[in-house]
């Protein structure tokens, strides 16, 4: 079984057509962009002012399985700020218990693809509650700051 | 009659590709055109994957990424004049995004013997297709424990030679199908990994 090395007369094998082809096929079939992630680029990008910040998952081991599962504590990230949620599944629906860190009475909303949009404000603790979101491809938005210097933050758009 | 309601007019990239295409969906997009943000989206996400992926994030963060980068594009747009720069511009961003403090590596190392170990699953199959996966699973442990910029070069080589990356191509000066002396290099490391593990013979 000599297809990979140790081929005769010490010329480079496999050569580099054969590696470039076999790194070619990997791309396709062994790390693909996820399927849906298009899709889920494109329902960021319908957001009205797409002058935000993306936060990110912050995954630990033990929440691998969270994606997708549909329950579970999701903590998400950027530079200054820290949201916390936790899913609970109700039905069809979620109950999802939030919280920002540091905490301040800041505007959330939460888009879910097909759904529309469900808002409410956290309180001084930095606790929200947003109940009877629909399943599907959602994100969660956080207004920041006051009148003069406004920004958002975004979680990425994920399946929940 | 809005253009919600025109779906049977042709969009004015329809039938254009590669350069031309971007730079028709770049200028509509720039009037708030969303279907041809969505259509750069679709054609050039898999360049932003795999240069996130090369830079040494695991599958979940380069999600994370991936939707980082586009959302950066669009809001600053009116920037990036020259469509020629869009694939530079999406590399180089990415590549800033996946060194970025937030883009913690979470695991490391395993992440993508994870992709290998699965694929014998992937691929239940006769004793052939078992020769051919056990092969491929070497290639590939090989090919992802190269440094980062080797594998950057090795994928963005692999796109660049695809018809629909001739950007990629373009932004790299990197002739079609052409292997130069730093990708020859990698090439040749990657050799060495396959020729050192363990049962490759």
């Amino acid at each position: 079984m000599n297809d990979v090395v140790g081929a005769p007369g010490g010329k480079a094998f496999p050569d580099d057509e054969i590696l470039l082809a076999d790194i070619g096929r990997f791309l396709d079939e062994l790390d693909p962009p996820p399927g849906d992630l298009v899709e889920r680029v494109q329902f960021a990008l319908a957001l009205e002012n797409l002058d935000v910040e993306v936060a990110r998952w912050e995954r630990l081991d033990s929440q691998a399985g969270v994606r997708g599962s549909g329950t579970g504590t999701i903590t998400f990230t950027v530079s200054d700020l820290t949201v916390m949620i936790n899913l609970t599944k109700i039905g069809k629906l979620h109950r999802i218990d939030g919280w920002l860190v540091p905490a301040g009475q800041y505007s959330v909303e939460v888009r879910v693809a097909e759904h529309g949009t469900t808002s409410t404000t956290a309180d001084e603790g930095g606790r929200f509650v947003l109940d009877n979101v629909p399943r599907g491809t959602t994100q969660i938005l956080v207004h920041l700051g006051d009148v003069s210097c406004r920004r958002t933050v975004v979680t990425p758009t994920v399946v929940l | 009659m809005t253009d919600v309601q025109t779906a049977e007019v042709d969009p004015p990239w329809e039938g254009l590709t590669g350069a031309e295409l971007h730079a028709a969906c770049m200028h509509a997009a720039r009037a708030g055109d969303r279907q041809a943000m969505d259509r750069l989206v679709a054609e050039l996400t898999p360049l932003v994957w795999h240069v996130a992926r090369a830079n040494g994030l695991d599958r979940t963060v380069a999600e994370d990424v991936v939707q980082t980068v586009w959302l950066a594009l669009f809001s600053q747009l009116d920037k990036l004049r020259d469509p020629k720069a869009l694939a530079a511009w999406l590399i180089t961003t990415t590549r800033r995004e996946a060194t970025h403090p937030y883009g913690r590596r979470t695991q490391p190392v395993p992440l993508s013997d994870e992709v290998a170990e699965s694929m014998p699953s992937m691929n239940p199959a006769p004793e052939d297709e078992a020769v051919r996966a056990d092969r491929d699973r070497r290639v590939w442990r090989a090919f992802v424990r190269l440094p980062d910029r080797c594998q950057e070069l090795l994928r963005l080589t692999v796109l660049a030679g695809r018809a629909e990356y001739q950007l990629v191509a373009d932004a790299l000066r990197m002739p079609r199908g052409s292997v130069g002396p730093t990708r020859g290099r990698c090439l040749d490391q990657m050799r060495d990994l396959l020729a050192s593990e363990g049962g490759s013979r």
